[in-house]
């Protein structure tokens, strides 16, 4: 990439000033559609959201809005719900990684050792699946999955006797369980896209390195110890963040599988930013932006610490 | 076709395949029940158990002659999606190709914020002023107006897999096409576009996905029905009454992830050569 880059200043230099700034100017002319959506629709909402938490803004009043400073914030974090709203977002973070790193990385250690050509592709292929079914459809097919009535999970926890029709648990009526059962169900949509993400780090490893470990005498573990798991860091790394990121800030699951029922642990700082904005009373949408701020940055935080434990030390 | 085995099948083995079938059965056993509730007469419908007494094939005319607004909703769905999918490919064709291939100052800076907004839960918090501007553009309730917030939710996600694709093409490729004397937008055309297609049919099915399904900026933005896309109806309808009885939604559902399975199902060949070509090193 450098290479050319000094080729074409060379170059450039040749033909002109004005020439280089000219093919500077269409270079960015390709980055121009992007840009505009990516400021448009990303960059400046973000930052507009900051200016509206230091001010009143209600949406249904007609007054204009009020600089208050942080005033919202104050009162934010004065409000149970908001604290509430991230310990429970928290805890489905913990509840819901566990699952996303370690299942997957089974599944493809056991993928990528499937030899037969029709086979390996037949097992990527049903991986997939999941995740070409858009997620809030992947919402609504557990919330009948894990219904009372007729859902088959409780139907076949009874017919192997683990429950009976009676005590048959409602997965998402119950405080207790609502977020685990949210959590298998994230597992569940990402098993397949995960899995790819670590069959592309294994294809990486020399096949070479294995050989020499078991010649040296290693066993199945220590392979997986000292051979795979450490080639696999960048790619764990990756996905800790990047799910770290979507599950403190889930809300589509929430607001469909729990609604906007305030006792329910569904009920996190997303959906109270939401219920905030667009629902309550006249849709104090600068306290809402206050409490969206506050999450993001909760979340900053911890992503920064991540990127800390995970750091190369070498 | 299965090779002659000249050695005996070894316990491991056998007991990694019947793991990873294990796991292709919860994966799929779940599309299988929705598939087989679509068929059930309606009162094997609400009886437990799998497989039904009476199969029932008449609820998928049924939704669509008496669900008034299903084909609006899914005409709906129909153009959000292919503008957002045209749209954001695009970008990412041209964004991913200036970022490898073109001299460009500010390259980092523009990776920098491309990453960091991936990492930022910016979707939940920039709502309120989505909101906000959507409104200013008069594009509240409308289908269409979707689009525009749609383009952004793969958007640095689907720049960065087209940039990994363009970096396996090896720069002296584009250097003898610019002697040969074809411009910036020529070289891209003629030579490199038939070389990204695997990357390129990743980011339609990726886009296709998270556009088809999206349900948070579509139940923000819109109010009517028959505004509104497939899923944000599916989401908001009520199982088990009337004319959303559970065989009669489960075939509304399996109408709304078909599309998307079948895209996958035409595309799939070319779809995992482009996750091997680097479209999940990012």
């Amino acid at each position: 990439m450098a290479s050319t880059t000094a080729l074409d200043l060379r170059r450039g230099a040749a033909i002109g000033r004005a020439a280089v700034l000219a093919r500077y100017a269409t270079s960015w002319v390709f980055l121009i559609p992007t840009l505009v959506f990516f400021v448009g629709w990303q960059l400046y909402p973000i930052f507009r959201v900051l200016w509206m938490s230091f001010t009143d803004y209600h949406f249904l009043r007609n007054q204009p809005a009020q600089w208050v400073g942080f005033l919202n914030y104050a009162n934010a974090f004065a409000d149970p719900l908001v604290l509430t709203g991230l310990v429970r977002a928290a805890t489905f973070t913990v509840l819901f990684l566990p699952g996303m790193i370690f299942v997957p990385m089974l599944l493809a250690i056991l993928v990528d050792r499937v030899s037969h050509p029709t086979l390996a592709t037949t097992y990527r292929l049903i991986l997939l699946i999941p995740a070409v079914i858009p997620g809030p459809l992947i919402f609504v097919l557990w919330k009948w999955l894990y219904n009372f009535n007729i859902g088959p999970i409780d139907y076949l926890l009874a017919q192997i006797g683990l429950v009976t029709p009676q005590t048959a648990p409602q997965w998402l009526g119950d405080p207790n369980l609502v977020l685990a059962a949210i959590a298998m169900m994230e597992v569940w949509w990402g098993l397949g896209y995960h899995t790819m993400f670590y069959l592309a780090g294994l294809a990486a490893i020399p096949k070479e390195l294995f050989e020499a470990a078991r010649v040296d005498g290693a066993n199945e573990w220590s392979l997986f110890l000292h051979v795979t798991l450490p080639r696999l860091r960048p790619i764990l790394l990756v996905l800790v963040v990047l799910r770290f990121g979507t599950a403190m800030a889930v809300i589509d699951e929430y607001l469909i599988l729990g609604g906007f029922n305030r006792a329910l642990p569904t009920y996190t700082w997303t959906v109270y930013m939401w219920d905030e904005a667009f629902q309550i009373g006249d849709w104090f949408q600068g306290y809402a932006a206050a409490i969206g701020w506050i999450g993001a940055a909760a979340m900053l935080v911890v992503v920064g610490g991540l990127f800390w434990v995970f750091r190369s030390r070498d | 076709m299965v090779p002659r085995r000249t050695r005996p099948i070894r316990v491991g083995t056998v007991v990694r395949h019947a793991t990873l079938v294990l796991f292709m059965l919860v994966i799929l056993v779940p599309l299988a029940w929705v598939l087989l509730l679509s068929i059930k007469s309606i009162p094997d419908a609400y009886r437990p158990g799998f497989w039904p007494e009476n199969f029932d094939f008449s609820h998928y005319a049924y939704v669509v002659a008496n669900i008034p607004t299903l084909a609006r909703n899914m005409l709906n769905s129909v153009v959000v999606t292919t503008s957002t999918v045209v749209l954001t490919t695009m970008c990412a064709v041209l964004g991913g190709y200036a970022l490898v291939h073109l001299p460009l100052k500010g390259r980092a800076v523009v990776l920098a914020l491309l990453v960091a907004s991936m990492f930022f839960p910016t979707r939940v918090t920039s709502l309120i002023a989505i909101f906000e501007t959507q409104r200013a553009l008069g594009l509240i309730n409308t289908t269409m107006g979707l689009v525009l917030p749609y383009v952004t939710l793969n958007l640095a996600l689907s720049v960065f897999i087209m940039r990994g694709i363009f970096e396996q093409i090896s720069h002296e490729l584009v250097d003898a096409a610019r002697i040969d004397g074809a411009g910036a937008w020529r070289t891209l055309l003629m030579v490199l576009l038939p070389l990204t297609r695997n990357g390129i049919v990743v980011v339609i099915i990726v886009n296709f996905v998270s556009a088809w399904g999206e349900y948070l900026l579509g139940v923000t933005l819109t109010n009517d029905q028959e505004v509104r896309t497939l899923p944000v109806v599916l989401a908001g309808a009520f199982g088990g009454m009337g004319q959303w009885a559970w065989p009669r939604i489960a075939a509304v559902y399996v109408m709304a992830i078909a599309p998307g399975l079948a895209a996958f199902a035409l595309t799939q060949r070319w779809y995992m050569r482009g996750l091997q070509e680097g479209a999940l090193k990012y």
